[in-house]
């Protein structure tokens, strides 16, 4: 199968890694693709809880790397999204627990039987962030619109261009149209100046985010709302559909932004 | 009698082999040529080239000391000396700089970039064809010119000049060997720290300025300023 490997990362934490690979992954789910989202956050995983999953882990990935038991065994199917498997991370281990040839090994083992695998990347760029990349074959780099959010992109970006993952990709995340027109906040052009990366998604701030985290339900299962609509968007354009860069919610503006392009 | 040389795989030292050349008088001359450039090394990745010397383990050690102390990193030691060569893998070092790479080092990229010799002024120089990134640092013993933006977090330390056709938003060290000739030039002239040779000074942290100017640092006088740079 043509397999897709995609890390999801950010350098800076809390930046919305996990619900954007949580949202995506399903989203792509939805879309008939068979999917497996991989948390590669050892020791704070929390991807099984953003999807609701969290009382069905028997196995994690850990325990497929030391052999106790097979990769199809760590898999937990999410049957809300067709083909969706989440690959659960070990909660009492540390980092240093997968190296990065084991990653690639387990991950290039799901390469034949799913469409899309992504990793959702711990915080920072020491060894938690060079496994959940190593297997990389693209990289998305999620930023808040604010100035220390998008210097650890740009370190981020540089990293992963270092280890040749051709240049990355950019989800602008909890932009919050109302304060970048107050100039309270970067906006989306700001930042493509500053990281010259191109955006593959703009995601506002949108509080059902937190309530959906809560109830384990990623806003794309049943939601209407913008930031639903903005990781569907993304889920299209990393299938290739050509989906303009515009917001439903507040057109104009968004319009504004991006018509010139 | 040696000569440091920047390369593909990073900085190269050239010993001498001609009679009398002896390798504690070329370890001397390495050590006040470190010592003469300030953090120019520090955390580079070095590589020897000794020709034909016949060095003991004793010997190559105390160079991989002297380099350590300012903080650069010895990876390779390429030889013609069948002794030198086994000592060299006894100390657990590549001995072909050019064939293998040096190890990856995520802060030091010069290693991606290629030198090209610059025809004005016969000075070695790396030009640069990208955005250069916070955590990023290029190291050239001539000048470096970079065609992109240097951002914030980023570093660059030239020996020479430093140009940037784009904006220089990160550190700037030109002339970082001494030479307070060297000229610090950008078409947004916005470094977080700037130094010329040893002089250091902070650019005003002025509101983003909407039509930026070209502009060009340098010493006159015993005194950095910034003027405009109409090249
Ligand atoms: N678009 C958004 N709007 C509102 N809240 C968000 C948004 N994206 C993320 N959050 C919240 O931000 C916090 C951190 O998100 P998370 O995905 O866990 O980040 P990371 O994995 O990068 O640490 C969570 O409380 C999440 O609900
Ligand atoms: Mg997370």
């Amino acid at each position: 199968m043509d397999s897709v490997v995609i890390t999801i990362t950010s350098g800076k934490g809390g930046v919305g890694k996990t619900t954007t690979t949580a949202n995506i992954g399903t989203a792509l789910a939805l879309m008939g693709k068979k999917v497996v989202i991989a948390d590669a956050d050892i020791g704070l995983r929390n991807l099984d809880i953003v999807l609701g999953l969290e009382n069905r882990i028997v196995y994690d990935s850990v325990d497929f790397v030391e052999g106790r038991c097979k990769l199809r065994q760590a898999l937990i199917r999410d049957k809300r999204a067709g083909e969706l498997y989440l690959l659960p991370a070990a909660q009492t281990r540390d980092k240093t627990a997968i190296n990065p040839q084991q990653m690639i090994a387990m991950i290039n083992e799901l390469r034949d039987e799913f469409h899309y695998i992504l990793i959702d990347s711990p915080a920072g760029i020491e060894q938690g962030f060079q496994v959940a990349v190593a297997p990389a074959d693209r990289v998305l780099v999620v930023t808040n619109p604010e100035v220390s959010s998008v210097r650890d992109a740009d370190r981020v970006i540089g990293l992963s261009e270092a280890l040749e993952k051709g240049p990355a990709m950019l989800i602008i995340n909890r932009i919050n149209s109302a304060r970048v027109r107050k100039k309270d906040m970067l906006s989306v052009e700001d930042i493509t100046e500053i990281l010259g990366s191109q955006v593959i998604g703009v995601v506002p701030e949108d509080e059902e985010i937190l309530s959906s985290t809560n109830r384990g339900q990623p806003v794309v299962l049943n939601s209407k709302g913008s930031a639903a609509q903005a990781y569907r968007d993304i889920a299209r354009r990393i299938v290739g559909e050509n989906v303009p860069l515009t917001m439903p919610s507040n057109g104009s503006f968004w319009q504004k932004l991006f018509g010139r392009a | 009698m040696i000569s440091i040389k920047g390369q593909r795989q990073g900085i190269l030292i050239l010993f001498s082999d001609a009679e009398g050349a002896t390798w504690a008088a070329q370890l001397d001359e390495l050590k006040a040529k470190l010592e003469q450039s300030g953090s120019f090394f520090s955390k580079a990745r070095m590589s020897l080239d000794v020709k034909t010397l016949s060095l003991s383990l004793e010997e190559l050690q105390a160079a991989k000391n002297l380099l350590e102390e300012h903080r650069a990193t010895l990876w390779a030691i390429a030889s013609q000396n069948d002794k030198t060569i086994a000592n060299t893998r006894r100390m657990g070092l590549a001995t072909d700089p050019n064939k293998e790479d040096p190890p990856a080092l995520v802060n030091d990229v010069v290693a991606k970039e290629n030198p090209f010799a610059a025809i004005a002024d016969g000075t070695d120089g790396l030009l640069v064809q990208r955005i250069v990134r916070s955590g990023q640092t290029l190291r050239h013993p001539g000048h470096i010119v970079v065609i992109g933006d240097v951002n914030p977090g980023a570093e660059l330390i030239a020996g020479s000049d430093i140009i940037v056709w784009g904006k220089l938003y990160g550190a700037a060290h030109a002339g970082s060997t001494g030479n307070d000739k060297a000229v610090v030039c950008a078409l947004d002239l916005r470094p977080t720290i700037l130094r010329i040779a040893n002089m250091t000074r902070r650019v005003p942290e002025d509101k983003k300025r909407k039509h930026p100017k070209p502009e060009m640092a340098k010493i006159v006088r015993q005194e950095m300023n910034i003027y405009e740079w109409t090249p």
